[in-house]
């Protein structure tokens, strides 16, 4: 078979597979000696004519580089663009096998909006030829529908251009500082402490991936910023074996944040944990281990005030509400996809429906320190705000992008809110486009200082569950939601474990039903993911819930066929 | 001329001709990375680069239109004194390589994962076999094409007063992987079509979509008046009442079922010990046995029938309706293995379970696990799904499954729901729309209640291409009324 195609260096992918460079022709390009030295593994750019190692993502000529995307799309005809370059790093960790796994990539997408029309353009290329190519081909992409399809019509909220800014999420230790044996050992130790205070500890499996999210963005309304972004997705899984029976467990404090190595280190974390994280694995092992002397029953079919704790909050939050108030899915943009939402009538039920019991107030923001989809500027260049999605169980507002929010200016004008997106703008990457995803939920606490094991007090009759895991409609109205432990609760104390139970509900009736949450005290922020989209994209996002109380729910055997 | 040689050049910016790597840039690629290793030991690499077309609609607009490519080298480096590391990168120039070379060494230095001491079996050799799921359509489907089909499924959606949202996508990408005889090497094609049509009032929703390798076998204006049929005839469903049912299940309903069986034939049931014994440390899942204490080992049901007779499920790689690359870089050595012809379920007999190469080696003394991609090939029969409704006294018509989830690996039971488009079906004819039910049922039990089957035909899939009938069953659960549409 002949290939007609060039060997070696090609036209498209122009990594021209050159001879290595020794670390003395990079010393006497000046930037570079400081840069590799910094980072671990340089990849390469074109900012100028010669390759060099890519800078920090700060370095001011990145500007340039960015713009020339945006030139080559308002030249091509765009009558709005913007650019996103992304420097991935993460490393995953198994402990349990010593296993490390290091992964690098460097993204460019461009997005171009022609008469009404988006198009989209990436690839894994910075230079200024290809950032070019991907503003032409992105204006091409959305011309080409402008010309075939019926007129459509965009109008984008209102942005502020950021004058040429950077932001660097706080972290107090940048995990590829730390050593890797250090991870491990740590880690190590973490496993061989929880074994040490409680002897039924089994099957441990406690991996860890950390994330550094390095970006640029620039549009055509003249903004210009870059951002560096962590993440570490912490987890720490067990099980409690005594005799026949097993209890599964997992370290709360350990899930996805916006945070470097210090969500294992820091003796606190506000939201996550007061004490160390040994302390704290002590204490939830501690909890458990009265489980242990509970006796297994089935479950009595019927309908029980029900307990919740943060995790199983934190899961029905996102999965009911937090997905039906995204507007776009509201609107029918995601219906070929994972679906639409109850909330249906989204522009009719705004500032009207009642979504839950008035003690239901959730809100939403990209802001808070230590969130998963904390930002400083979202992926259209919006300083996200904090806004309320439902106040005194009436929904006030949705997710928005500058688009979305475009679709609800009526109602914002009419209602004297300020006409803007909420900044929920996101992708996993600059390969994929941006679009409406999920930004960090907050369920406002109750007034009194109530907690888990307080509300097991006041319950005469009913159950409690820990870490529920829901399965839901395509409008995320129907749930299923299976315990991870179930608990049988009488006279105010836990008297079985409660085999094979789940609750059967719908959202609305559910938070109607909500009978009180947990004080600020109680709060707890969990790390969540989201997958939007076609192709799907996945993304992060916490939720911070206290644990809450919510009437005679319907207790089902989730195995039990017709 | 060469295949190559047809492709369209389009001078659209950068050229345009090499929307994925080339056999000789992956060539090079490994060469350099294997220069860069030292110390010995084994050097691995996947390379894997892509090139994705889509466009996608809502609310019968076109809402995004894109144009992506990507990169992906992944190496694996085990050192002769330690042990292995992964580094992956999507940077191709000799200091990215030579990096990513350098930091698998170190990483493998901590002693983790299998260690090269580990591996006593020489990497398989074989006559590897090329796919032909390359299509020439698929490459050449340009966005102005995909334009021209968005507006024509939207406006015959927008005419009838209803929504379209829906997607299509044409992919090619190459996949090369280190092999025993030098680098194995595969060009493919990918597409996929699906579009939900809903009535204004969400009242009614309508689903089709299909995927192949070849754009050409997808018929994206068929899809859109079956969705959008399908969207007018499930409005203003009403309520019956949760219980076993009859029902006939379209072939993407069955496919949702059948991914579960063919997961648990394929993938984590690495314990076997030989015919009709599975490993002590693996006597679970659902075609397992049991544990028997008397010999110390564990029971699987090879050889016993499993299911109805009717049933054969199987997978040829070199199938082009089955769309694989017909190797995989093994988890043993992280070398290419072949994927051999499989089959799983002989009319209704359990024939193989799938067992890796690790396993191979180390407990049966051979050097090739018997392992498959997820796709497969499920046998039917001659019933039409019109036939099936005539013979039906009462029963439900199901479109398809959506959001199934394991509640209990022993006996693969799902939950799920139902979605877009149930009818209820009294002496023998579509009666009326029903609202959609959440099911708890195992396809398993599906496939011993069985009592038609039809034509096996491709379904959507994009990521394991899967050949599957429709079928009428009888008892079906559905345990619970979902009121959402």
């Amino acid at each position: 078979m002949t290939d007609e195609r060039r060997s070696g260096a090609s036209p498209y992918f122009p990594y021209n597979l050159e001879m290595p460079i020794t670390r003395r022709d990079l010393l006497k390009r000046g930037v570079a000696a400081a840069v590799v030295a910094a980072v671990p593994r340089p990849l390469f750019v074109h900012l100028g004519r010669a390759r060099e190692p890519v800078p920090p993502i700060e370095d001011p000529r990145l500007k340039d580089l960015a713009f020339s995307a945006l030139e080559a799309a308002r030249g091509a005809g765009a009558t709005y663009a913007d650019v996103r370059l992304t420097h991935d790093y993460s490393r995953s960790f198994n402990p349990a096998l010593s296993n490390i796994y290091d992964a690098e990539a460097m993204t460019v997408g461009v997005r171009a909006l022609v008469d009404g029309y988006w198009g989209f353009a990436s690839s894994a290329v910075w230079s200024a030829d290809e950032l070019a190519r991907l503003g032409r081909e992105a204006v091409h992409q959305a011309k080409t529908n402008a010309v075939t399809g019926k007129p459509r019509t965009v109008l984008l909220a209102p942005v502020t251009a950021i004058a040429d800014s950077h932001w660097n999420m706080p972290v107090a230790r940048d995990p590829f500082d730390v050593p890797v044996d250090e991870i491990l050992d740590f880690m190590g130790g973490l496993a061989i402490y929880a074994r040490r205070v409680n002897r039924h500890v089994r099957d441990i499996y406690n991996p860890a991936t950390f994330v550094r999210q390095e970006k640029a963005y620039a549009s055509t309304v003249g903004s210009y910023c870059t951002q560096r972004l962590y993440r570490s997705d912490g987890a720490f899984f067990f099980n409690l074996r005594k005799d026949e029976k097993v209890i599964g467990g997992r370290i709360d404090a350990l899930s996805s944040a916006g945070m470097g190595w210090e969500l294992y280190t820091a003796d606190r974390i506000p939201l996550a944990r007061d004490r160390s994280l040994r302390e704290e694995i002590r204490r939830v092992l501690d909890e458990l281990d009265e489980d242990l002397t509970l006796p297994l029953r089935p479950i009595d079919v019927g309908r029980y005030d029900t307990v919740f704790d943060n995790a199983s909050v934190a899961n029905l939050l996102a999965e009911t509400l937090g997905r039906a108030t995204e507007l776009d899915r509201a609107l029918g943009y995601e219906a070929n996809a994972d679906g639409t939402s109850y909330i249906d009538a989204p522009l009719q039920m705004i500032g009207t429906y009642n979504a839950g019991a008035p003690l239901l107030s959730v809100t939403g923001n990209r802001t808070e320190s230590g969130g998963c989809a904390t930002v400083k500027w979202d992926d259209e260049g919006v300083v996200p705000d904090e806004f309320s999605l439902v106040k005194d169980g009436v929904l006030t507002d949705f997710q928005t992008t500058r688009e979305s929010a475009g679709w609800l200016k009526d109602y914002y004008d009419k209602s004297g809110k300020p006409f803007r997106s909420h900044g929920c703008a996101n992708a996993d990457s600059a390969i994929s486009p941006p679009m409406q995803h999920s930004p960090n939920l907050v369920m406002t606490p109750g007034h009194e200082a109530l907690d888990f094991n307080g509300f097991l007090a006041g319950i005469s009759n009913g159950i409690a569950i820990r870490w529920l895991n829901v399965n839901m409609d395509f409008q995320h109205l129907n749930g299923l939601g299976i315990g991870g432990s179930t608990y049988e609760v009488k006279h105010g104390k836990k008297t079985a474990l409660l085999n094979s139970a789940g609750i059967l509900f719908r959202a609305p009736e559910f938070w109607k039903g909500l009978l009180s949450v947990g004080g600020a005290a109680s709060a707890r922020r969990l790390g969540g993911t989201e997958r939007k989209g076609e192709p799907p994209q996945m993304t992060y996002h916490s939720v911070t819930a206290p644990p809450a109380v919510a009437k005679q729910l319907a207790l089902v055997d989730p195995r039990r066929r017709a | 001329m060469s295949r190559r040689a047809q492709r369209p050049v389009r001078l659209l910016g950068v050229a345009d001709d090499e929307r994925f790597l080339s056999k000789e840039t992956c060539d090079a690629v490994v060469r350099r990375i294997r220069g860069f290793a030292q110390g010995g030991g084994e050097t691995m690499v996947r390379i894997d680069s892509w090139w994705h077309g889509e466009l996608r609609w809502a609310r019968n607009r076109v809402d995004l239109a894109s144009d992506r490519r990507d990169v992906s080298v992944r190496v694996t480096r085990g050192l002769p004194d330690g042990g292995r590391a992964d580094v992956s990168t999507n940077q191709l120039d000799d200091r990215s390589l030579q990096a990513a070379v350098y930091a698998a060494e170190r990483q493998a230095k901590h002693g983790g994962g299998m260690t090269i001491r580990d591996i006593t079996a020489p990497a398989p050799v074989f006559d590897y076999q090329q796919p032909s799921i390359w299509s020439d359509t698929t490459y050449r489907f340009a966005t102005d094409a995909r334009a021209q089909i968005a507006r024509r499924i939207t406006d015959k959606v927008e005419a009838a007063r209803m929504l379209a949202a829906g997607y299509m996508e044409v992919k090619a990408q190459s996949t090369a992987r280190t092999a025993a005889a030098g680098m194995m090497y595969a060009e493919r094609t990918a597409a996929q079509c699906s579009m939900t049509v809903r009535d204004a009032a969400g009242t009614g929703s309508g689903w089709a979509g299909l995927s192949s390798y070849n754009w050409g076998a997808i018929d994206a204006d068929a899809l859109s008046a079956r969705a959008l049929e399908k969207a007018i005839a499930s409005r203003n469903p009403v309520g019956i009442e949760p219980g076993r049912y009859t029902v006939i299940l379209e072939p993407q309903a069955v496919h949702e079922l059948m991914k579960w069986v063919v997961t648990h034939l394929n993938a984590g049931f690495a314990g076997l010990i030989g015919p009709g014994r599975v490993s002590a440390e693996n006597v679970s899942g659902p075609f397992a046995a049991g544990f028997d204490n008397a010999l110390g080992i564990g029971r699987s049901k090879l050889g016993l029938k499993v299911v109805d007779e009717r049933i054969t499920i199987s997978h040829d790689p070199m199938d082009p309706a089955l769309g694989v690359v017909p190797w995989v870089a093994n988890n043993y050595d992280s070398y290419a293995e072949p994927v051999l012809p499989v089959t799983w379920i002989d009319h209704g007999i359990l024939k193989t379970l799938a067992y890796d190469r690790g396993y191979a080696v180390y407990r049966l003394g051979d050097n090739v696990g018997a392992v498959s991609r997820d796709g497969y090939r499920m046998s039917g029969g001659t019933t039409t799904v019109d036939e099936m409704i005539r013979t039906t006294e009462r029963g439900l018509l199901v479109t398809r499954f959506w959001n199934t989830d394991l509640l209990d690996p022993g006996s693969v039971l799902l939950t799920g729901l139902t979605r877009d488009g149930l009818w209820l079906i009294e002496h023998g004819k579509i009666s009326k729309a029903v609202k959609n039910f959440r099911f708890t049922e195992s396809p398993l039990f599906v496939l011993n209640s069985l009592d038609q089957l039809g034509e096996p035909v491709p379904v959507f899939s994009p990521d394991a291409p899967a050949i599957v009938p429709p079928l009428k069953a009888h008892d079906f659960s559905f345990t619970s009324l979902v009121d959402a549409v």
